[in-house]
């Protein structure tokens, strides 16, 4: 016997759910999302469905235009660059180094700076003080110097450049969970657990942390897209990832001197960053609706 | 106000000391002699090295020599650098004029396309209008730097041929420097070139400040938008409204102040961001200015300058977004509460 | 500049409408040249960069190259005749030569025989006073032993000198004709000297040259204005600057864009982009230069022949000749070019062949070999790009199990770094100085060339330096080309270095500049460059 349907809706929605719905009635976030979605799978398989490796040169096909172009060929989809290396494959192999890495950084100043946030948030006094701004002399050095500084101590290279995306970007999660912590700490339903006689260590992650994980990934995301901006400008400024790697701003520099004679070797590997920062941002702004208490 | 002043003057202290001890301790780990780390003196004579461990409080244990280290570096003493064995300060400021200019022509840029743009975002009800203009700043905001600006090079600059893309001037022309800043510079110049040099600037300023606009005007664009958005809802507002008064005059004359003070913060909050990309800008644009000097400086790694560089640039950056923040303080009668809560 | 863009600035900027007529420029020319120079003198160097800046532009020569015969012809000498037994040369000099004028230095009198007595004898004694200002030697000089070479120089009367040499040395005057031979100004030496400031000698460079210094701005150009008492043909130009630019797309497009007059070293696949631009011309010769790959034979592993010859058989020439320098270059096949005189064919020089190359490693008893190439991040006459020869070279190496490592920094401390380090190897050149075959021996491969830096290989073989020895020691040119096949048969033997290209010299520049000259050898000169446009 079918069912009837008494109320307009089955059940009320948890709010994870009201996120998402919200989340998906935003075409471009969605969008986004799989844009994402198809970068985080090539940053895993991308190497494995490259036509050639990165580094392998063709010297009968220098320079080759992307097979759109009546010059190209279809077994250099998107090209090749001045020695004959496969720019298709190296995107592919690339995103592994920028995206990858990007992710990594971020992980990684996002669990420091959730750790010492957390605690200058749930502290008082001065110690909160000092913890708080511990960092935000590194907040006012934009990341190029540390990363001048950085390379200047430890030379360029892709694993150097970790340390100064990272250390530029720590401080903003710091702050914003320092803040977010702060902030929920003093309303009136932490308030009330205190008043129950929850522990601070319950408090902070049954009562305050639920509230702050929303600012924290929009955070999060925003910092994905800072950190995949800031490597591919290393890279280019040849500070980060060094000549024959497939780091899509080490393409570019790479492709500099071909600017004039061959563009899509500085063309492509920059459409390729635009599109992965941008659907980064989509998923980010769309997030950032969803989550607006409304 | 001046219990307020003296906290951030405080913060201000704290921070520029953590960032010399940051310096300091970096001195001692680049990969050359310390003493031609600190000076830039390279292969110093039996004298120069007794000297400058007399400066530096070399044979002293590390808190005096941290002291001494910054006495030298307060009274302006950078060093000299390691490749042209010229003064350090005397280079960084032959050079930071023209930063400052192509940031302020940038920032007035973003300025004043920026806030009309997120009025109108905030205001139009015509659906394809909020999109395109979102759409564009989300772009604007994912694009990177280095790519945008070597586009526009090709495009303008090449392919075109409408504007100049390297430098601040044909270089031709021989601009006594008296301020630094070409415009003005090339405008006050008795050569008789004084016209035709001053259009040339302009030109070799279109592409590189565009470029660097992009980023501070989008985020203008964002936040007046936002800020209108909230503040057309609230009371006083639809008081307004209700008083019978002009769209126009409702919103210059009591959105438009309201809405300007987050993006005023938001300025303070981006000058870091907005630093690196002047960074970039430059070496793109050859402009010559801190940023190209300092990348250059990194590639011939020449440890002084990169030293000086850094503790300048970011004393300028600190200082400015502190500045920033008071006049935010100063404006808002909002924040002023907080002047005297704890943290 | 378009006219529509100017009317669009005018439209813009209202204001400014009256004054957008026809604007006034100054006459002048700009060069972009590729790097910033390491000192003003030349004798203190051997790279090309500074060379450009400044041996043809600051300085004279007591003779000079003329460029197109390949013959000396006289410069602050008029005139002069070598001893029958050819060990003492008499040279007769101008009266009629004056140095630059200069805010710090202000010349009373003519140059004469106590300038040529200066510029030489700072060089060749050790107890000169002036000999220690230069931090870095005299490279060239140490490395063809003009020291050793010249007993004696004599000033007869304020108008003539003689050099008396110790033994006959056939490429003397060639070398006398070098950008590195310049002739400085005792008097000013003297006045800096009082002053205690006597490394400026060699910053704020006073010559006799077409153009003098004005200003230098590193890491972005040199200006030079007109010496308005020079001595030769008065330079067309007021003004020349060099727009210091290293990266040769960016030179390429300053060219198309107008901010350049000419642009040094475009890059082999630039120069189908001339082809699209009516305003651009391409200037090329053949060169008399080498690249090579030098080895550092005193380091193991690299001390060893076999592992030498290993590598040289592991490199595709042709493949680099492909993508560096894209028929802009002949492959070298010893390191004397075929513009040389003294030039035969040579096959002996080792093949492409990685399979042989495997096994003189293995011979060797070397696995897992991994040596550090240090590459030029600019581009030279020599290799347009070493940082992608380099590339190619790695992925070469590879498929013989050798890792290599790339080394690379920005050109005006790479030398420095490069002179100071225990490196294994560096792609390198030499760009001949004089059309002397000598010049391509003795300054990069003899055993004084080892102490002075200028032999990149570290490579001293006693029985190469006698074959050295006896061709300068003689005027006939068939014995002469006899020793020199000898000392290239024991390159090929000992491979201190693999030469891999002969390369043209290229300049590009605007159709609106006339006259250019681009040499064979030597450094640039712009004392006959004229552009034409007046107006834009």
């Amino acid at each position: 016997m079918p069912q009837i349907k008494i109320y307009q809706e089955d059940e009320i929605p948890s709010p994870s759910l009201r996120i998402w719905q919200v989340f998906s009635s935003n075409p471009f976030a969605v969008l986004g999302l799989w844009l994402v979605i198809c970068l985080l799978l090539l940053t895993v398989f991308g190497p494995l469905i490259a036509p050639y490796t990165a580094e392998q040169q063709d010297t009968q096909a220098l320079l080759l235009p992307p097979s759109w172009d009546p010059a190209g060929t279809v077994e250099h989809f998107l090209g090749t660059d001045d020695l004959g290396r496969d720019i298709f494959s190296r995107l592919l192999h690339g995103a592994h180094l920028t995206f990858g890495m990007a992710l990594w950084i971020v992980i990684s100043a996002l669990s420091v700076g959730l750790v010492i946030g957390s605690l200058s948030g749930m502290m008082k006094g001065i110690k909160s003080s000092i913890l708080g701004h511990l960092l935000d002399a590194l907040l006012s050095i934009p990341s190029m110097l540390l990363a001048i500084l950085v390379v200047a101590v430890m030379g360029p290279g892709l694993e150097n450049i970790f340390w100064a995306v990272g250390l530029a970007l720590t401080p903003q999660f710091v702050r914003s969970t320092h803040l977010a912590v702060r902030e929920e700490s003093q309303k009136e339903y932490v308030k009330a657990a205190i008043l129950d006689g929850a522990n601070p260590l319950q408090i902070f992650w049954f009562v305050i942390m639920p509230n702050v994980w929303e600012t924290i990934i929009v955070q999060t995301t925003l910092a994905i897209s800072v950190a995949i901006l800031d490597i591919a400008a290393l890279g280019f400024l040849g500070l980060g990832a060094q000549a024959p790697s497939p780091e899509w701003g080490a393409m570019i520099a790479q492709g500099l001197d071909n600017l004039l004679t061959a563009p899509w070797t500085v063309t492509i590997p920059g459409a390729t960053i635009l599109v992965s920062v941008l659907s980064i941002n989509l998923v980010g702004d769309g997030l950032r609706t969803a989550l607006a208490p409304r | 106000m001046g219990k307020y002043l003296l906290r951030r003057l405080n913060l201000f202290v704290a921070t520029s000391l953590v960032l010399a001890g940051v310096l300091f301790y970096t001195t001692g780990l680049f990969p050359v002699d310390r003493i031609t780390a600190l000076s830039g003196i390279v292969s110093p004579s039996p004298a120069q090295v007794e000297q400058v461990t007399e400066l530096y409080a070399l044979n002293k244990n590390t808190p005096l020599q941290f002291s001494a280290f910054l006495q030298q570096r307060l009274s302006g003493d950078l060093g000299i650098s390691i490749t042209s064995q010229q003064s350090v300060s005397q280079e960084l400021m032959a050079r930071l004029p023209a930063t400052l200019e192509l940031a302020n022509v940038a920032a007035l840029l973003a300025l004043v396309f920026g806030v009309p743009i997120g009025i109108l975002a905030s205001l139009t009800q015509h659906r394809l209008t909020q999109h395109a203009i979102m759409a564009m700043t989300l772009t604007g905001y994912s694009i990177p730097v280095f790519w945008l600006g070597l586009t526009l090079s090709l495009w303008f600059g090449v392919h075109l041929g409408w504007l100049p893309i390297s430098g601040q001037i044909n270089l031709l022309y021989e601009i006594e420097p008296v301020t630094g800043f070409i415009l003005f510079d090339t405008w006050v110049s008795d050569s008789e070139y004084r016209m035709a040099a001053f259009l040339d600037a302009l030109q070799h300023m279109i592409l590189p400040s565009i470029t660097l606009a992009v980023l501070p005007f989008t985020v203008v664009v964002r936040i007046t938008r936002s800020a209108m958005l909230n503040i057309m809802n609230q009371t006083f507002i639809r008081a307004a409204e209700a008083r019978g008064l002009s769209t126009a005059k409702i919103v210059l004359r009591h959105a438009l102040p309201n809405a300007l003070i987050p993006v005023l913060k938001h300025l303070g909050i981006m000058l870091g961001p907005f630093a690196s990309y002047s960074i970039i800008v430059e070496v793109i644009f050859s402009w010559p200015g801190v940023g190209s000097w300092l990348v250059s400086g990194i590639y011939q790694r020449d440890y002084t300058v990169i030293q000086g560089g850094i503790l300048v640039v970011a004393l300028l950056i600190m200082l400015s977004s502190i500045l920033i923040e008071i006049v935010h303080t100063a404006t808002n009668p909002i924040s002023r509460k907080e002047l005297y809560a704890s943290n | 500049m378009s006219q529509f863009s100017i009317r669009l600035l005018c439209f813009t900027f209202g204001l400014l409408l009256i004054a957008c007529g026809q604007q006034k420029v100054p006459s002048g020319l700009v060069y972009c040249s590729e790097g910033n120079p390491e000192t003003f003198n030349p004798q203190l160097v051997t790279s090309g960069t500074t060379i450009d800046a400044t041996s043809h532009q600051i300085y004279s020569r007591l003779v000079d190259y003329d460029a197109q015969t390949g013959q000396i012809v006289p410069a602050l000498a008029s005139d002069w005749q070598m001893a029958a037994d050819g060990l003492s040369y008499r040279f007769n000099l101008r009266s009629d030569v004056r140095f630059h004028h200069s805010p710090h230095f202000i010349p009373t009198r003519v140059f004469n025989a106590d300038d040529v007595l200066f510029s030489f004898n700072r060089v060749i004694q050790e107890n000169h006073p002036y000999h220690f200002v230069s931090r870095t030697g005299y490279p060239f000089f140490q490395s063809i032993g003009l020291d050793k070479l010249v007993r004696q120089i004599e000033k007869v009367n304020d108008y003539q000198v003689i050099f008396h040499l110790n033994h006959a040395d056939a490429s003397f005057l060639a070398n006398l004709a070098t950008d590195f031979a310049i002739i400085q100004s005792q008097e000013y030496a003297n006045q800096l000297w009082k002053q205690k400031t006597p490394e400026r000698i060699d910053s704020d460079a006073i010559g006799t040259g077409p153009y003098q210094l004005a200003k230098y701005v590193k890491n972005d150009h040199i200006r030079y204005r007109r010496h308005e008492f020079y001595w030769g043909p008065a330079p067309k130009t007021d003004v020349l600057v060099f727009d210091i630019t290293p990266r040769s797309s960016r030179r390429l497009a300053k060219l198309i864009t107008g901010d350049c007059d000419v642009s040094a070293l475009p890059k082999a696949g630039e120069l189908p982009v001339i082809n699209e631009h009516a305003e651009l011309r391409l200037e090329q010769q053949a060169g008399l230069n080498v690249a090579y790959w030098a080895f550092n034979t005193q380091k193991p592993p690299l001390d060893d022949v076999r592992v030498r010859r290993a590598l040289s058989h592991a490199v595709d020439r042709q493949n680099i000749l492909r993508a560096v320098y894209q028929d802009t270059a002949v492959e070298a096949t010893g390191i004397l070019p075929p513009a040389s005189w003294a030039y035969q064919p040579n096959d002996s020089l080792s093949d492409y062949n990685p399979a042989k190359a495997e096994a003189l490693l293995k011979e060797a008893g070397i696995k897992d070999l991994a040596i550090d190439l240090w590459a030029m991040p600019v581009a030279r006459t020599y290799n347009p790009n070493a940082l992608k020869t380099a590339e190619l070279i790695q992925a070469d190496l590879a498929n013989i199990g050798v890792h290599v490592n790339i080394v690379s920094y920005d050109w005006s401390v790479f030398t420095q770094k490069l002179n100071q380090s225990d490196y294994d190897s560096v792609l390198i050149g030499w760009n001949a100085d004089n059309s002397d075959p000598d010049n391509f021996f003795t300054p990069t491969l003899s055993c004084d060339s080892v102490i002075s830096g200028s032999n990149r290989s570290k490579w001293c073989h006693p029985d190469f330096d006698q074959i050295l020895r006896l061709a300068t020691a003689t005027m006939d040119r068939s014995e002469r080309t006899e020793l020199y096949q000898q000392a290239e048969a024991i390159l090929a033997e000992d491979v201190p270095l693999i030469s891999l290209a002969h390369a043209k010299r290229l300049a590009l520049k605007r159709t609106d500049v006339t006259e250019t000259r681009v040499t064979p050898f030597g450094g640039i000169s712009f004392a006959d460059l004229k552009p034409m446009k007046v107006l834009r």
